[in-house]
Protein backbone atom coordinates (compact mmCIF):
# COMPACT_ATOMS: atom_id res chain seq x y z
CA UNK A 1 0.00 0.00 0.00
CA UNK A 2 1.21 3.23 -1.20
CA UNK A 3 0.64 6.32 1.28
CA UNK A 4 -1.51 9.32 0.70
CA UNK A 5 1.46 11.40 1.83
CA UNK A 6 4.09 9.85 -0.17
CA UNK A 7 2.38 10.15 -3.78
CA UNK A 8 0.83 13.41 -2.50
CA UNK A 9 4.51 14.95 -2.00
CA UNK A 10 5.80 12.52 -5.41
CA UNK A 11 2.66 14.85 -6.78
CA UNK A 12 3.93 18.16 -5.66
CA UNK A 13 7.49 17.19 -6.76
CA UNK A 14 6.34 16.12 -10.26
CA UNK A 15 4.35 19.32 -10.53
CA UNK A 16 7.15 21.55 -9.58
CA UNK A 17 9.76 19.95 -12.04
CA UNK A 18 7.79 20.17 -14.45
CA UNK A 19 7.19 23.77 -14.44
CA UNK A 20 11.02 24.46 -13.78
CA UNK A 21 13.28 22.30 -14.94
CA UNK A 22 13.13 21.22 -19.28
CA UNK A 23 12.99 18.03 -19.98
CA UNK A 24 16.61 16.30 -21.37
CA UNK A 25 15.24 15.63 -24.57
CA UNK A 26 13.21 19.17 -25.62
CA UNK A 27 16.99 20.34 -24.14
CA UNK A 28 18.96 18.08 -26.57
CA UNK A 29 16.15 19.45 -29.46
CA UNK A 30 17.08 22.89 -28.31
CA UNK A 31 21.10 22.49 -28.34
CA UNK A 32 20.60 21.03 -31.91
CA UNK A 33 18.06 23.41 -33.63
CA UNK A 34 20.94 26.29 -32.35
CA UNK A 35 23.63 24.20 -34.28
CA UNK A 36 21.89 24.45 -37.44
CA UNK A 37 20.45 27.64 -37.64
CA UNK A 38 21.55 29.89 -40.12
CA UNK A 39 18.98 32.89 -39.11
CA UNK A 40 21.14 34.90 -36.99
CA UNK A 41 18.13 36.52 -34.66
CA UNK A 42 16.31 33.49 -34.66
CA UNK A 43 20.06 31.85 -33.21
CA UNK A 44 19.78 34.37 -30.44
CA UNK A 45 16.30 33.66 -29.95
CA UNK A 46 16.98 29.66 -29.27
CA UNK A 47 20.22 30.54 -27.60
CA UNK A 48 18.34 33.27 -24.90
CA UNK A 49 15.61 30.30 -24.50
CA UNK A 50 17.92 27.62 -23.61
CA UNK A 51 19.69 30.06 -21.05
CA UNK A 52 16.78 31.31 -19.03
CA UNK A 53 15.28 27.81 -19.42
CA UNK A 54 18.91 26.52 -17.92
CA UNK A 55 17.95 29.62 -15.15
CA UNK A 56 14.79 28.40 -14.07
CA UNK A 57 15.97 25.43 -12.75
CA UNK A 58 18.49 27.18 -10.65
CA UNK A 59 16.05 29.70 -9.73
CA UNK A 60 13.45 27.18 -9.34
CA UNK A 61 10.76 29.49 -11.02
CA UNK A 62 8.47 28.92 -14.51
CA UNK A 63 10.03 28.04 -17.52
CA UNK A 64 7.35 30.06 -19.17
CA UNK A 65 5.31 32.51 -17.66
CA UNK A 66 2.04 30.78 -18.43
CA UNK A 67 2.13 27.69 -16.62
CA UNK A 68 -1.42 26.39 -18.90
CA UNK A 69 -4.02 23.71 -17.66
CA UNK A 70 -2.70 21.23 -15.34
CA UNK A 71 -3.11 17.98 -16.76
CA UNK A 72 -2.38 14.51 -15.06
CA UNK A 73 -1.74 10.90 -16.46
CA UNK A 74 -1.62 7.99 -14.09
CA UNK A 75 0.06 4.92 -15.49
CA UNK A 76 -1.02 2.71 -12.95
CA UNK A 77 -0.08 -1.14 -12.25
CA UNK A 78 -3.17 -3.39 -12.13
CA UNK A 79 -2.28 -4.76 -8.89
CA UNK A 80 -1.66 -1.09 -7.26
CA UNK A 81 -2.61 -0.58 -4.19
CA UNK A 82 -3.27 3.45 -2.85
CA UNK A 83 -4.39 4.17 0.71
CA UNK A 84 -7.82 6.43 -0.20
CA UNK A 85 -7.73 4.37 -3.55
CA UNK A 86 -7.69 6.45 -7.03
CA UNK A 87 -10.14 9.21 -5.29
CA UNK A 88 -7.67 9.99 -2.97
CA UNK A 89 -5.09 9.85 -5.61
CA UNK A 90 -6.93 12.78 -7.67
CA UNK A 91 -7.53 14.68 -4.15
CA UNK A 92 -3.95 14.56 -3.72
CA UNK A 93 -3.30 16.01 -6.99
CA UNK A 94 -5.64 18.80 -6.41
CA UNK A 95 -3.92 19.83 -3.17
CA UNK A 96 -0.62 19.94 -5.04
CA UNK A 97 -1.69 22.39 -7.34
CA UNK A 98 -3.08 24.62 -5.10
CA UNK A 99 -0.10 24.40 -3.15
CA UNK A 100 2.40 24.66 -6.23
CA UNK A 101 0.15 27.56 -7.30
CA UNK A 102 0.61 29.12 -3.79
CA UNK A 103 4.37 29.18 -4.04
CA UNK A 104 4.69 30.67 -7.43
CA UNK A 105 5.16 27.79 -9.26
CA UNK A 106 2.55 27.90 -11.26
CA UNK A 107 0.40 31.25 -12.01
CA UNK A 108 -3.60 31.14 -11.46
CA UNK A 109 -4.30 31.07 -15.04
CA UNK A 110 -7.40 28.57 -15.06
CA UNK A 111 -10.85 30.50 -14.35
CA UNK A 112 -14.48 29.56 -14.94
CA UNK A 113 -15.23 30.03 -18.60
CA UNK A 114 -18.08 32.26 -18.32
CA UNK A 115 -18.01 34.46 -15.30
CA UNK A 116 -13.96 34.40 -15.63
CA UNK A 117 -14.30 33.82 -11.71
CA UNK A 118 -10.68 32.85 -10.77
CA UNK A 119 -10.59 30.85 -7.44
CA UNK A 120 -6.64 31.61 -7.48
CA UNK A 121 -5.58 28.10 -6.89
CA UNK A 122 -6.03 26.28 -10.58
CA UNK A 123 -8.98 24.19 -9.40
CA UNK A 124 -11.72 23.81 -10.41
CA UNK A 125 -14.63 21.90 -12.68
CA UNK A 126 -13.06 19.01 -14.20
CA UNK A 127 -9.25 20.95 -14.06
CA UNK A 128 -6.94 19.29 -13.33
CA UNK A 129 -7.91 17.36 -16.08
CA UNK A 130 -6.79 13.18 -15.50
CA UNK A 131 -6.03 10.39 -17.63
CA UNK A 132 -5.50 6.57 -16.76
CA UNK A 133 -3.62 4.02 -18.48
CA UNK A 134 -3.72 0.29 -16.70
CA UNK A 135 -0.73 -1.53 -17.56
CA UNK A 136 0.54 -4.96 -15.59
CA UNK A 137 1.97 -4.75 -12.01
CA UNK A 138 2.01 -3.05 -8.87
CA UNK A 139 3.53 0.58 -9.23
CA UNK A 140 2.14 3.43 -10.32
CA UNK A 141 3.65 6.20 -13.03
CA UNK A 142 2.38 9.71 -12.19
CA UNK A 143 3.02 12.28 -15.27
CA UNK A 144 2.29 15.98 -15.05
CA UNK A 145 1.50 17.96 -18.56
CA UNK A 146 1.60 22.20 -18.65
CA UNK A 147 -0.48 22.74 -22.03
CA UNK A 148 -0.09 26.40 -22.97
CA UNK A 149 -2.67 28.80 -23.67
CA UNK A 150 -0.84 29.72 -26.72
CA UNK A 151 0.09 26.09 -28.27
CA UNK A 152 -3.78 25.08 -27.19
CA UNK A 153 -5.85 28.15 -27.84
CA UNK A 154 -4.50 29.50 -31.39
CA UNK A 155 -5.31 26.91 -33.69
CA UNK A 156 -2.95 24.33 -32.85
CA UNK A 157 -5.28 21.80 -31.85
CA UNK A 158 -7.46 20.95 -34.79
CA UNK A 159 -9.59 17.82 -36.15
CA UNK A 160 -10.40 16.97 -39.49
CA UNK A 161 -11.88 13.35 -40.98
CA UNK A 162 -10.09 12.95 -43.92
CA UNK A 163 -11.44 10.27 -46.78
CA UNK A 164 -10.35 6.90 -46.99
CA UNK A 165 -10.10 8.47 -50.91
CA UNK A 166 -7.61 10.99 -49.78
CA UNK A 167 -5.14 8.54 -47.42
CA UNK A 168 -2.15 10.07 -46.29
CA UNK A 169 -1.65 12.73 -48.93
CA UNK A 170 -4.98 13.92 -47.41
CA UNK A 171 -3.68 13.84 -43.37
CA UNK A 172 -0.47 15.46 -44.45
CA UNK A 173 -2.42 18.16 -46.79
CA UNK A 174 -4.76 18.69 -43.28
CA UNK A 175 -1.24 19.03 -41.00
CA UNK A 176 0.53 21.08 -43.01
CA UNK A 177 -2.47 23.39 -43.62
CA UNK A 178 -3.08 23.34 -39.94
CA UNK A 179 0.65 24.20 -38.39
CA UNK A 180 1.36 27.46 -41.29
CA UNK A 181 -1.98 28.84 -39.79
CA UNK A 182 -1.27 28.08 -36.13
CA UNK A 183 2.47 29.29 -36.11
CA UNK A 184 1.78 32.63 -38.00
CA UNK A 185 3.32 35.07 -36.06
CA UNK A 186 4.33 33.16 -32.95
CA UNK A 187 0.61 31.91 -31.97
CA UNK A 188 1.52 28.63 -30.87
CA UNK A 189 5.16 29.64 -29.46
CA UNK A 190 6.82 27.57 -32.35
CA UNK A 191 9.20 25.42 -32.92
CA UNK A 192 6.60 23.15 -31.49
CA UNK A 193 6.51 19.49 -30.15
CA UNK A 194 3.47 18.28 -32.76
CA UNK A 195 1.42 15.59 -31.98
CA UNK A 196 -0.75 13.84 -34.45
CA UNK A 197 -3.66 11.35 -33.77
CA UNK A 198 -5.00 9.25 -36.42
CA UNK A 199 -7.87 6.97 -36.55
CA UNK A 200 -10.12 6.57 -33.57
CA UNK A 201 -13.51 9.07 -32.73
CA UNK A 202 -12.72 12.52 -33.54
CA UNK A 203 -11.77 12.31 -29.49
CA UNK A 204 -9.78 9.44 -29.63
CA UNK A 205 -7.87 11.16 -32.25
CA UNK A 206 -7.68 14.14 -30.30
CA UNK A 207 -6.38 12.48 -27.41
CA UNK A 208 -3.78 10.69 -28.96
CA UNK A 209 -2.82 13.67 -30.84
CA UNK A 210 -2.38 15.74 -27.19
CA UNK A 211 -0.28 12.89 -25.67
CA UNK A 212 1.68 11.92 -28.78
CA UNK A 213 2.77 16.27 -28.22
CA UNK A 214 2.84 15.99 -24.47
CA UNK A 215 4.27 12.48 -23.44
CA UNK A 216 6.11 11.15 -25.96
CA UNK A 217 10.07 11.63 -25.98
CA UNK A 218 11.99 14.58 -28.83
CA UNK A 219 13.44 12.53 -31.34
CA UNK A 220 11.46 9.18 -30.54
CA UNK A 221 10.20 7.13 -33.31
CA UNK A 222 7.17 5.18 -34.23
CA UNK A 223 8.10 1.38 -34.34
CA UNK A 224 5.51 1.17 -36.90
CA UNK A 225 7.42 1.87 -40.50
CA UNK A 226 4.70 3.58 -42.36
CA UNK A 227 4.23 5.98 -39.15
CA UNK A 228 7.71 6.77 -38.84
CA UNK A 229 7.61 7.44 -42.10
CA UNK A 230 5.16 9.87 -41.83
CA UNK A 231 7.01 11.59 -39.10
CA UNK A 232 9.64 12.15 -41.13
CA UNK A 233 8.37 13.67 -44.24
CA UNK A 234 6.84 16.15 -41.84
CA UNK A 235 9.35 16.97 -39.79
CA UNK A 236 11.06 17.75 -43.14
CA UNK A 237 8.35 19.49 -44.36
CA UNK A 238 7.67 21.68 -41.54
CA UNK A 239 10.97 22.67 -40.95
CA UNK A 240 11.79 23.70 -44.78
CA UNK A 241 9.11 26.02 -44.51
CA UNK A 242 11.08 28.88 -42.67
CA UNK A 243 8.72 29.86 -39.93
CA UNK A 244 11.02 29.62 -37.00
CA UNK A 245 11.38 30.63 -33.78
CA UNK A 246 7.75 32.54 -32.73
CA UNK A 247 7.23 32.58 -36.42
CA UNK A 248 9.99 35.30 -37.15
CA UNK A 249 11.52 33.28 -39.39
CA UNK A 250 14.42 30.42 -39.05
CA UNK A 251 15.39 27.39 -39.73
CA UNK A 252 13.24 25.11 -36.70
CA UNK A 253 9.71 25.15 -36.94
CA UNK A 254 9.00 22.09 -35.48
CA UNK A 255 11.37 19.98 -32.43
CA UNK A 256 9.33 17.12 -33.07
CA UNK A 257 6.50 15.23 -35.32
CA UNK A 258 5.12 12.39 -33.25
CA UNK A 259 2.22 10.65 -34.54
CA UNK A 260 -0.09 7.74 -32.69
CA UNK A 261 -2.75 6.11 -34.22
CA UNK A 262 -6.48 3.57 -33.53
CA UNK A 263 -8.19 1.56 -35.98
CA UNK A 264 -11.50 3.81 -37.81
CA UNK A 265 -14.35 3.02 -39.09
CA UNK A 266 -14.45 2.41 -42.73
CA UNK A 267 -15.83 5.60 -43.70
CA UNK A 268 -13.31 7.95 -42.77
CA UNK A 269 -10.07 8.95 -40.94
CA UNK A 270 -10.59 11.24 -37.75
CA UNK A 271 -6.96 13.47 -37.95
CA UNK A 272 -6.40 15.47 -35.33
CA UNK A 273 -3.06 18.02 -34.19
CA UNK A 274 -1.95 19.30 -30.84
CA UNK A 275 1.22 21.28 -30.57
CA UNK A 276 3.24 21.68 -27.63
CA UNK A 277 5.18 25.10 -27.37
CA UNK A 278 8.79 25.16 -27.46
CA UNK A 279 9.12 24.52 -23.60
CA UNK A 280 7.44 21.46 -23.87
CA UNK A 281 6.78 20.94 -20.19
CA UNK A 282 6.49 17.68 -18.40
CA UNK A 283 7.53 15.35 -15.67
CA UNK A 284 6.87 12.12 -14.25
CA UNK A 285 7.45 10.20 -11.36
CA UNK A 286 7.41 6.44 -10.53
CA UNK A 287 6.17 4.81 -7.22
CA UNK A 288 6.91 1.39 -6.48
CA UNK A 289 5.09 -1.21 -4.19
CA UNK A 290 7.71 -0.22 -1.64
CA UNK A 291 7.41 3.36 -1.73
CA UNK A 292 10.30 3.48 -3.47
CA UNK A 293 10.07 7.39 -5.50
CA UNK A 294 11.86 7.72 -8.65
CA UNK A 295 12.58 10.28 -11.06
CA UNK A 296 12.00 9.99 -14.55
CA UNK A 297 13.71 11.05 -16.87
CA UNK A 298 10.58 10.77 -19.90
CA UNK A 299 6.60 9.25 -19.33
CA UNK A 300 7.29 6.49 -21.78
CA UNK A 301 3.59 6.67 -22.00
CA UNK A 302 3.84 4.79 -25.09
CA UNK A 303 5.76 1.78 -24.57
CA UNK A 304 9.36 2.67 -24.71
CA UNK A 305 8.41 5.95 -26.87
CA UNK B 1 17.40 46.75 -40.21
CA UNK B 2 18.46 48.70 -37.67
CA UNK B 3 18.67 48.70 -34.00
CA UNK B 4 17.26 51.06 -31.49
CA UNK B 5 17.98 52.01 -27.44
CA UNK B 6 14.38 53.80 -26.53
CA UNK B 7 13.21 55.31 -23.46
CA UNK B 8 9.56 55.84 -22.32
CA UNK B 9 7.25 58.14 -22.66
CA UNK B 10 8.10 58.05 -25.71
CA UNK B 11 7.84 60.84 -28.74
CA UNK B 12 6.36 60.06 -32.31
CA UNK B 13 9.57 61.39 -33.64
CA UNK B 14 10.94 57.76 -31.27
CA UNK B 15 8.31 55.74 -33.01
CA UNK B 16 8.25 56.72 -36.40
CA UNK B 17 11.74 56.40 -37.46
CA UNK B 18 11.09 52.72 -36.62
CA UNK B 19 10.93 50.12 -39.50
CA UNK B 20 9.45 46.35 -39.85
CA UNK B 21 12.20 43.98 -38.71
CA UNK B 22 14.35 46.85 -36.64
CA UNK B 23 15.15 45.44 -33.17
CA UNK B 24 14.14 47.56 -30.14
CA UNK B 25 15.47 47.73 -26.64
CA UNK B 26 12.95 49.54 -23.89
CA UNK B 27 13.94 51.57 -20.54
CA UNK B 28 11.50 53.58 -18.58
CA UNK B 29 8.25 53.15 -17.48
CA UNK B 30 5.65 50.73 -19.13
CA UNK B 31 2.32 49.13 -17.92
CA UNK B 32 1.12 45.55 -18.55
CA UNK B 33 -2.50 44.46 -19.63
CA UNK B 34 -4.74 41.89 -20.73
CA UNK B 35 -8.37 41.34 -21.87
CA UNK B 36 -10.46 41.74 -18.47
CA UNK B 37 -8.64 45.70 -18.25
CA UNK B 38 -9.91 46.22 -21.61
CA UNK B 39 -13.35 44.54 -21.20
CA UNK B 40 -13.58 46.82 -17.67
CA UNK B 41 -12.40 50.50 -19.18
CA UNK B 42 -13.69 50.06 -22.61
CA UNK B 43 -16.97 47.75 -22.29
CA UNK B 44 -18.00 48.21 -19.12
CA UNK B 45 -17.69 52.09 -18.47
CA UNK B 46 -15.11 52.86 -15.73
CA UNK B 47 -12.10 55.00 -16.48
CA UNK B 48 -8.40 54.53 -16.48
CA UNK B 49 -7.58 55.26 -12.43
CA UNK B 50 -3.74 56.75 -13.85
CA UNK B 51 -2.39 58.58 -16.50
CA UNK B 52 -0.37 56.87 -19.75
CA UNK B 53 1.10 59.93 -21.07
CA UNK B 54 4.44 59.77 -19.16
CA UNK B 55 3.94 55.58 -19.59
CA UNK B 56 2.93 54.88 -22.99
CA UNK B 57 4.56 51.20 -23.39
CA UNK B 58 1.62 48.85 -23.03
CA UNK B 59 2.85 45.16 -22.68
CA UNK B 60 0.40 42.61 -22.87
CA UNK B 61 1.10 39.91 -20.51
CA UNK B 62 -0.18 38.39 -17.06
CA UNK B 63 3.12 38.17 -15.06
CA UNK B 64 3.62 36.42 -12.06
CA UNK B 65 4.16 38.79 -9.03
CA UNK B 66 4.31 37.41 -5.38
CA UNK B 67 4.60 39.51 -2.02
CA UNK B 68 7.62 39.00 -0.27
CA UNK B 69 8.04 41.18 2.94
CA UNK B 70 6.12 43.97 1.91
CA UNK B 71 7.69 44.45 -1.62
CA UNK B 72 6.30 43.20 -5.00
CA UNK B 73 8.99 40.50 -6.85
CA UNK B 74 8.13 39.50 -10.34
CA UNK B 75 8.86 35.68 -10.43
CA UNK B 76 7.53 35.48 -14.57
CA UNK B 77 7.16 37.58 -17.42
CA UNK B 78 6.83 37.03 -20.69
CA UNK B 79 4.50 39.34 -23.13
CA UNK B 80 1.25 37.43 -24.64
CA UNK B 81 -0.72 37.35 -27.25
CA UNK B 82 -1.87 40.61 -28.72
CA UNK B 83 -4.41 39.60 -31.50
CA UNK B 84 -7.07 38.40 -29.29
CA UNK B 85 -7.13 42.08 -27.83
CA UNK B 86 -7.72 43.76 -31.48
CA UNK B 87 -10.98 44.10 -30.58
CA UNK B 88 -9.70 47.28 -28.24
CA UNK B 89 -6.81 47.89 -30.46
CA UNK B 90 -7.87 50.73 -31.89
CA UNK B 91 -9.63 52.47 -29.01
CA UNK B 92 -6.38 51.32 -26.59
CA UNK B 93 -3.67 52.96 -28.78
CA UNK B 94 -6.55 56.10 -29.21
CA UNK B 95 -7.38 56.49 -25.64
CA UNK B 96 -4.54 55.49 -24.11
CA UNK B 97 -2.24 57.49 -26.03
CA UNK B 98 0.13 54.59 -26.82
CA UNK B 99 3.30 54.77 -28.96
CA UNK B 100 4.18 51.37 -28.03
CA UNK B 101 2.34 48.32 -27.76
CA UNK B 102 4.56 44.69 -26.60
CA UNK B 103 3.05 41.50 -27.13
CA UNK B 104 2.69 38.13 -29.49
CA UNK B 105 1.26 37.05 -32.39
CA UNK B 106 1.03 40.93 -34.00
CA UNK B 107 -2.74 42.96 -34.66
CA UNK B 108 -5.14 43.24 -37.11
CA UNK B 109 -5.56 45.61 -39.56
CA UNK B 110 -7.83 47.84 -37.34
CA UNK B 111 -5.50 48.28 -34.83
CA UNK B 112 -2.57 48.79 -37.68
CA UNK B 113 -4.93 51.69 -39.23
CA UNK B 114 -5.23 53.48 -35.61
CA UNK B 115 -1.13 53.03 -35.06
CA UNK B 116 -0.79 54.88 -38.85
CA UNK B 117 -2.83 57.74 -37.92
CA UNK B 118 -1.56 58.13 -34.06
CA UNK B 119 2.11 57.11 -34.68
CA UNK B 120 2.63 53.75 -32.60
CA UNK B 121 4.36 50.40 -33.31
CA UNK B 122 3.87 47.04 -32.04
CA UNK B 123 6.72 44.70 -31.41
CA UNK B 124 7.20 40.89 -30.85
CA UNK B 125 10.00 38.63 -28.69
CA UNK B 126 11.97 36.42 -30.33
CA UNK B 127 12.44 33.98 -27.49
CA UNK B 128 10.80 32.68 -24.58
CA UNK B 129 13.38 34.14 -21.97
CA UNK B 130 11.43 35.48 -18.76
CA UNK B 131 14.75 34.76 -16.41
CA UNK B 132 16.34 36.91 -18.92
CA UNK B 133 13.77 39.72 -18.75
CA UNK B 134 12.96 39.64 -14.91
CA UNK B 135 15.88 41.35 -15.13
CA UNK B 136 15.74 44.57 -16.29
CA UNK B 137 12.52 45.16 -14.79
CA UNK B 138 11.57 46.09 -11.62
CA UNK B 139 7.70 46.17 -10.24
CA UNK B 140 6.75 49.66 -9.00
CA UNK B 141 3.40 49.68 -8.47
CA UNK B 142 -0.14 47.90 -9.43
CA UNK B 143 -3.86 49.03 -10.06
CA UNK B 144 -7.63 47.34 -10.07
CA UNK B 145 -5.75 44.84 -8.14
CA UNK B 146 -8.66 44.09 -5.67
CA UNK B 147 -11.28 44.96 -9.25
CA UNK B 148 -9.33 42.36 -11.88
CA UNK B 149 -6.32 40.48 -9.72
CA UNK B 150 -3.26 39.94 -10.06
CA UNK B 151 -2.48 38.72 -13.81
CA UNK B 152 -5.60 40.91 -15.11
CA UNK B 153 -4.43 43.81 -13.59
CA UNK B 154 -2.55 46.86 -14.72
CA UNK B 155 1.11 46.38 -13.28
CA UNK B 156 3.42 49.41 -13.12
CA UNK B 157 7.11 48.44 -14.47
CA UNK B 158 10.35 50.30 -14.71
CA UNK B 159 12.41 48.79 -17.22
CA UNK B 160 15.67 48.43 -18.19
CA UNK B 161 17.11 47.68 -21.58
CA UNK B 162 14.17 44.99 -21.75
CA UNK B 163 14.06 43.27 -25.05
CA UNK B 164 15.36 42.44 -27.82
CA UNK B 165 12.07 42.84 -29.30
CA UNK B 166 10.99 43.10 -33.56
CA UNK B 167 8.87 45.75 -34.92
CA UNK B 168 6.03 43.66 -36.46
CA UNK B 169 3.74 46.79 -37.10
CA UNK B 170 5.33 49.80 -37.84
CA UNK B 171 3.91 53.91 -38.05
CA UNK B 172 2.97 53.40 -41.71
CA UNK B 173 0.62 50.53 -40.99
CA UNK B 174 3.50 47.80 -42.44
CA UNK B 175 3.51 44.35 -41.14
CA UNK B 176 6.24 42.04 -40.61
CA UNK B 177 4.34 38.88 -40.40
CA UNK B 178 1.95 39.85 -43.71
CA UNK B 179 5.85 39.87 -45.33
CA UNK B 180 7.12 36.63 -44.15
CA UNK B 181 3.71 34.87 -44.87
CA UNK B 182 4.56 35.39 -48.53
CA UNK B 183 7.65 33.45 -48.18
CA UNK B 184 5.91 30.85 -46.00
CA UNK B 185 3.53 30.33 -48.87
CA UNK B 186 6.23 29.48 -51.48
CA UNK B 187 8.01 26.96 -49.08
CA UNK B 188 4.54 25.30 -48.73
CA UNK B 189 4.16 25.08 -52.05
CA UNK B 190 7.84 23.05 -52.72
CA UNK B 191 6.83 21.51 -48.96
CA UNK B 192 4.07 19.82 -50.41
CA UNK B 193 5.18 18.52 -53.41
CA UNK B 194 7.86 16.48 -51.90
CA UNK B 195 5.01 14.92 -50.29
CA UNK B 196 3.72 14.17 -53.48
CA UNK B 197 0.62 16.78 -52.82
CA UNK B 198 0.24 19.06 -56.22
CA UNK B 199 -1.63 22.01 -56.26
CA UNK B 200 -4.54 19.77 -57.97
CA UNK B 201 -5.21 18.41 -54.56
CA UNK B 202 -8.97 18.91 -53.37
CA UNK B 203 -10.16 17.34 -50.05
CA UNK B 204 -12.90 14.89 -50.47
CA UNK B 205 -16.04 16.93 -49.40
CA UNK B 206 -17.21 14.65 -46.08
CA UNK B 207 -19.37 17.88 -44.96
Amino acid sequence: MIRTEIYENALFETIKRGATVISPDVRDAFVRAIEKESNEAAKRGLEATLRSMDMSRERENPLCVDTGWPIFYFKVGNRCELEGGFVELENAARRAVAKATKLGYLRATMKHPLTGYDPGNNIGMNIPDFTYKFVDGDSIEMSYAAKGGGSECFGGTRHRIVAFADGIKGIEKFVIDSFVASARAGAVCPPSVLGIGIGGTANVAANLAKEAACLRTVGSRHPDPMFAKIEEDLYRALNSLGIGILGAGGNTSVLAVNVEYAYTHIAGIACATSTNCMVARRASTKIDANEKVTEMQSPMWFGDR
Amino acid sequence: MAEYHLTSPLSEEDVRKLKIGDTVYLSGNAFTCRSRLQRYIFDEGNTLPFDTSDRNILIHNGPIVIKENGSWRLVSFMPTSSIRFEKWGEKSVKEWGLRMIVGKTTMGEQTAQAMKEMGCVHVSPRSVSPNLWIDSITVEDVYLFDELGSIEAAWFFKINELGPFIVDIDSEGNNYFDRLDESIAESKKNALEQLGIGEEFKFTKLY
